[in-house]
């Protein structure tokens, strides 16, 4: 009675006594066949994945993966439209893992589970061709331009903070950023907003003379996978034969993790390069903390994406200075009867909630620095070309240029 | 020959999807931008169309104009599905071409672009990640301190002191935020002189200096008319103090003595108090320092065209100044029963001022001003020409003008959002109406207030309006249609005015009965026995009742399930006055003075 | 000396050291993911599907406007059980309607998708042609405004794109879009 929104069946009028014999219309709404689907999304990632980790550590031949691209960009991309993907999966298990009153479907768990164990038992078979955004770029890449290593170093740690602020906007329920910055459901959907969209056509773009611009320096789930893939039990190899250090597989690939053999010239006491690495090491936990307080510091502008935190402060604003027109967020807040204080009570949850995310996400991303700068302050002896397993994504370029292979063809 | 067949198809695939697709987006942009004015324009039509009552020309227009619309919609639809259909097929062409055309080149070795050293790239990478992350920790740093609440309050939310109270010309940005954010000025002063202060205003710097060193933080929650914001006796207030005594001046922050008479309530926005008093010589706007009880300036209502040369007679317990003055952050306004109406800045400085007509009521005029938007609205009940007025905020100048066949009331004016739209709520003898604040159109009426006379304002909570007045009735509306859900006549108020909860109504009569009905059903759910004589009107606060009795004794109650009094006491002084509300503070203006209660 | 370098692992074999703690630490991570997962029995069931609750649905156009697709995947339906089946239909007909004929002034729908067909005097039978639908809710607002409110908004299933994060429920001001497991797909008024 006392609510001005809707009600089930108000019955202002009463039903109709129809004497002509009126029958009412059935109707029907089919439900979509979502199980089979869903089912059909993991059977066809596991085959598809088999199916790379066979054609690129078995057989070492690229054709499958070119296969294996057009059907996934065929089928995750444009039919299925890219949702639930692999990658954002993280934000759904993520909050699954926090709240309570969100249970990750065994979909979308399979959905994220599958390439990380695959991962750790073939190295990145999932990035080569079955993800479709890798495929997508892995299809329209012509040419390699060679990047600098420096840039291409730094560029790499944005996906672990991409990563980091997609589990933190996440774990609030807050919002899930990955699926709302995503370059290129847009183009699997044929329309979409349009500055990702073109934001998407210039990474297509740049994918024809830069390998995978989106998997390198954006992907928070690459960045997961490469973790696995460093420790994987099976590994591609550019030759089964022994290396000729001809530096053409160094030249092919696309996402520049084969490192050219390398023997330490430095001059350089063996106590000052030990000394350097326990230099960093102490720094680990302050820069750890550096990042925490950090993020902290920022937890309370960063919880304005929440959309509660957001309604709040127009309700505040509202009640010290009534508007003369209301957004509808504030009239739809005021006619359903909350009260400013449940919703004050609620954003300090959120807002609580926020302050403890912050610090722990800003810890991981200081970390990751600090680890970072440990990888790179160590030197390693390399007498030949060889496969850098955190950044190969198995697409298998390298096989076919080098000589070696050609051998054993003939 | 297979190459040049597919560079060819690369160039001309590639030279399409770049027209075709440009072609596309402008088309996106022209389609939705020609729907959303044709389907304005229409609205608009129609609307005219509505009004005048069907005017066949027109009509024959928006039927026209209807199909283009539809047309144009359904058919920029299936052109945009169809282009971008074909811009794919050309995307996979342009792509397998390019393939094609390159697959047979394979990438020699070129020229290294990183030093042969590992270790070198190694040791420059890591200079460059740690000045990235440091550039990043810095931009973080900054971001967060520039944008925190702390800075936000000592830029601008602040008010500093001194002897001369003047306004600080501040910086264009500064005062652009200051319109935007009414209760946020400072009022910087310098104890020097207007030299100084110039300086001041051009370096903000400076004005920094000068408001941090001596600033107290101002609440944001206002009591900007009567009963609060809306007047709707509830107040988003925190802390607020639940015991004191003027006598003792336990939780006392100030207490000064009022210069002249007047039942009107404070009202409070940022670190101003704001009342009115008048007697037969002087008819004048206070403005009071809510922190130490100063006065800031005071606005007497004279040299008004119109003004009547000798006062109207009123009654003793009503007086010149009943009407509570209402206020928007950046003006207030008060009205005498004199018809004058004046508005001020924050400073005091009268913007504008105008006599409405003497009104013609046999104890006085009473109703309290509200501001709505950028209008003034003005309930002005008399037996000779009742009617509600809106003026511009700005100028003074009427909007609209709405005649009330109506006996004379002493109620305020209210405003409710009923499903999303604000609702001007007037009780009156014998109709409450409900208006359109921005017109003046009326919603609804019921006629429910056949006997008595009608002192007492609306409650509004939850989409349902409540009214109560002695010898009448107390009844309950649904705002959205105008049709009585309720009603009951046992337990009346007679000047004090009900509030409402989603779930309770509570009613303060004159005799000293405090009543609780069920907003559902209109039952009466409990009753308490106060032994007290009710002027003032509750208010709700953090879920807490504060009721002041005539003889000064205060009633804090449970506005919760459970209803019970929390605590009762006596301060000894005649009180009429509604109290007003903010955080950490209450001001009550008795019968001679005004103070104010803080927990501070 | 001598005897401490022979007794130290190679740099091989630390590594393979290191790297089998790796994998040891990742499956254990991969493990202990679908263990805590499965500590909720409605992992086996949920499936995200969006739905409208038309109980909180306040009928704001945003459907119309949110969504990603070019159409919306939002549109109206008409809970006939529910219907009065009147001729001055607040769903049908504008507000402030004075002929009720067919005429473009006095239709509330801007696409034309409410098709009404003359039953018995004096009552009409409405039906939604979900083709032209655009979801807008203008005329479910009428009839939950005047009528008996059988007309309300849904998601059609076969046309939703299941967004992990539907943009409509982002913006949706009343929070009425949530996560539904496929055999509650539609909530149906008057079923």
């Amino acid at each position: 009675m006392l609510v001005p929104m809707a009600i089930f069946a108000q019955h202002r009028f009463p039903q109709p006594d129809f004497e002509s014999g009126y029958v009412y219309p059935e109707r029907h709404y089919f439900t979509p066949a979502e199980p089979f689907w869903s089912y059909a999304d993991v059977a066809m990632l596991v085959l598809l994945m088999g199916f790379v980790a066979w054609a690129v550590i078995r057989r070492q031949v690229r054709w499958p993966v070119i296969l294996v691209s057009v059907i996934s960009v065929a089928y995750f991309g444009f039919m299925r439209a890219a949702c639930v993907c692999s990658i954002g999966g993280v934000q759904n298990v993520a909050l699954g893992l926090v709240s309570s009153s969100y249970t990750i479907p065994l979909f979308v768990l399979l959905m994220f589970t599958l390439p990380i164990i695959f991962t750790l038992f073939f190295g990145r078979v999932f990035c080569a061709g079955v993800c479709p955004f890798g495929a997508l770029q892995e299809l329209v890449n012509v040419r390699n331009y060679r990047l600098s290593k420096t840039v291409t170093s730094v560029l790499g740690v944005f996906p672990w903070v991409y990563l980091g602020l997609a589990v933190l906007f996440a774990v609030t329920n807050s919002r899930f950023i990955i699926c709302k910055f995503d370059p290129f459901v847009g183009i699997f959907r044929l329309g979409g907003e349009l500055p990702l969209l073109l934001f998407g056509v210039a990474l297509l773009v740049l994918s024809i003379f830069v390998g995978r611009p989106f998997c390198r320096f954006i992907c928070p789930y690459g960045a997961i996978l490469s973790l696995f893939s460093r420790v994987s039990f099976m590994r591609v190899k550019i030759t089964k034969k022994e290396c000729i250090n001809c530096q053409l597989c160094h030249n092919a690939c696309p996402v520049d993790a084969i490192r050219p053999p390398y023997e330490n010239k430095v001059k350089e006491s063996r106590s000052a390069g030990v000394n350097r690495i326990l230099r960093y090491i102490i720094l680990l936990p302050l820069v750890t903390v550096a990042g925490a307080v950090i993020m902290y510091m920022l937890s309370d502008r960063l919880s304005k994406v929440n959309s509660d935190v957001r309604l709040y402060d127009m309700v505040v604003q509202n009640e010290t200075r009534p508007m003369e027109v209301q957004p509808l967020e504030l009239q739809t807040f005021y006619g359903h009867g909350k009260t400013v204080e449940e919703l004050a009570a609620e954003v300090a949850e959120i807002n609580k909630a926020f302050r403890i995310w912050s610090i722990v996400i800003g810890a991981f991303i200081g970390l990751v620095i600090a680890l970072t700068l440990i990888g790179l302050s160590t030197k390693r002896t390399r007498r030949f070309y060889e496969i850098d397993d955190a950044n190969c994504v198995s697409c298998g370029r390298c096989f076919g240029y080098c000589p070696q292979n050609q051998l054993n063809k003939k | 020959m297979r190459r040049a067949i597919s560079r060819n198809i690369a160039l001309v695939s590639a030279i399409f999807i770049v027209v075709f697709s440009t072609m596309l987006i402008t088309n996106y942009f022209q389609v939705s931008g020609s729907q959303t004015i044709q389907s304005e324009l229409l609205e608009g039509l129609r609307q005219i169309n509505e009004e005048s009552g069907g005017n066949l020309q027109l009509q024959e227009q928006i039927r026209e104009l209807d199909l283009l619309a539809r047309k144009a919609y359904f058919i920029s639809l299936n052109r945009l599905r169809t282009g971008v259909v074909i811009l794919l097929v050309m995307v996979v062409a342009f792509a397998v071409s390019l393939q094609v055309y390159f697959a047979k080149s394979r990438d020699i070795p070129d020229k290294e672009i990183d030093p042969i050293d590992d270790w070198l790239t190694k040791s420059r990478t890591r200079k460059y990640i740690v000045r990235s992350a440091g550039a990043l920790a810095v931009c973080g740093l900054l971001f967060a301190i520039l944008t925190s609440p702390y800075m936000r309050t000592e830029r601008s939310e602040t008010v500093a002191y001194a002897d001369e109270y003047e306004y600080e010309s501040q910086m264009p940005e500064e005062a652009l935020a200051m319109t935007a954010e009414p209760e946020s000025q400072s009022i910087a002063s310098d104890p020097e002189t207007t030299e100084t202060a110039v300086a001041a205003a051009a370096d903000p710097a400076t004005t920094e200096t000068v408001a941090a060193a001596d600033t107290i933080q101002v609440s944001r929650v206002t009591h900007n008319a009567f009963r609060g914001n809306n007047s709707l006796g509830h107040s988003s207030a925190t802390k607020i103090p639940t015991s004191w005594d003027p006598a003792s001046g336990r939780n006392i922050l100030w207490r000064v003595p009022v210069s002249r008479q007047g039942y009107n309530s404070p009202v409070i926005n940022g670190n101003r108090v704001f009342f009115t008093g008048a007697d037969e010589e002087a008819r004048e706007l206070y403005c009071y320092d809510l922190t130490t009880g100063k006065e800031l300036w005071r606005l007497a209502a004279r040299n008004i065209p119109g003004s009547p040369a000798q006062v109207p007679e009123t009654t003793d317990d009503t007086g010149l100044a009943a009407s509570t003055v209402a206020t928007d952050g950046v003006r207030v306004c008060a009205i005498f029963a004199t018809g004058d109406v004046i508005c001020a800045d924050m400073d005091g400085n009268r913007l504008w001022a105008k006599n409405i007509g003497v009104p013609s009521n046999r104890y006085g005029y009473a109703s309290s001003l509200l501001i709505f938007g950028n209008s003034l609205i003005i309930q002005y009940d008399n037996s000779n020409s009742p009617r509600v007025i809106s003026l511009d905020l700005e100028t003074g100048n009427q909007r609209w003008v709405r005649e009330r066949p109506q006996k004379i009331a002493w109620s305020s004016p209210i405003i409710a959002y009923v499903n999303r739209r604000p609702q001007l709520i007037l009780m009156g003898d014998p109709n409450i109406i409900s208006y359109n604040p921005n017109t003046g159109e009326e919603n609804w009426r019921v006629e429910c207030m056949l006997s008595g006379e009608a002192a007492t304002s609306p409650a509004f909570s939850n989409g349902v309006v409540y009214a109560a007045s002695e010898y009448a009735v107390i009844i309950a509306i649904d705002a959205e249609t105008g049709t009585v859900l309720w009603r009951d006549n046992d337990i009346l108020p007679d000047t004090s005015s009900p509030v409402a909860t989603p779930n309770d109504v509570f009613v303060a009569t004159h005799y000293g009965l405090f009543a609780r009905y069920d907003a559902k059903t209109g039952e009466i759910t409990k009753t308490m026995e106060l032994n007290s004589e009710f002027y003032a009107s509750p208010m709700i606060v953090e879920g807490k009742i504060y009721l002041v009795g005539t003889d000064g004794r205060v009633f804090i109650l449970s506005a919760r399930s459970d209803f019970s009094l929390i605590n009762s006491f006596d301060t000894g002084e005649r009180t009429y006055a509604t109290p007003a509300f903010t955080d950490n503070k209450i001001v009550i203006k008795t019968e001679d003075s005004i103070y104010c209660v803080s927990s501070l | 000396m001598k005897a401490n370098k022979k007794n130290k692992a190679t740099p091989e074999q630390r590594r393979e050291f290191l790297r089998t703690c790796g994998r040891v630490l990742a499956g254990g991570a991969v493990v202990s993911l679908f263990g805590f997962s499965f500590r909720d029995v409605a992992v086996w069931n949920t499936t995200s599907l969006w739905q409208i609750d038309p109980e909180k649905c306040t009928f704001c156009g945003r459907c119309e406007t949110d969504c990603v697709l070019p159409t919306s995947a939002v549109k109206c339906m008409h809970a006939i059980k529910v219907c009065g089946f009147c001729d001055l239909c607040g769903g049908y007909y504008r507000a402030n309607v004075k002929d009720l004929n067919t005429a473009a002034e006095n239709l509330m729908c801007p696409t034309g998708a409410i098709e009404r067909r003359f039953v018995e005097d004096p009552y009409f039978e409405y039906s939604i042609n979900e083709t032209l639908c655009n979801g807008c809710g203008k005329c479910a607002k009428g009839c939950n405004a005047f009528g008996n409110g059988s007309l309300y908004l849904q998601i059609k299933q076969e046309l939703c794109k299941r967004c992990n994060e539907c943009r409509i429920a982002q913006n949706c001001p009343s929070g009425a879009i949530r996560r539904v497991s496929p055999s509650e797909a539609y909530v149906l008024k008057g079923a």
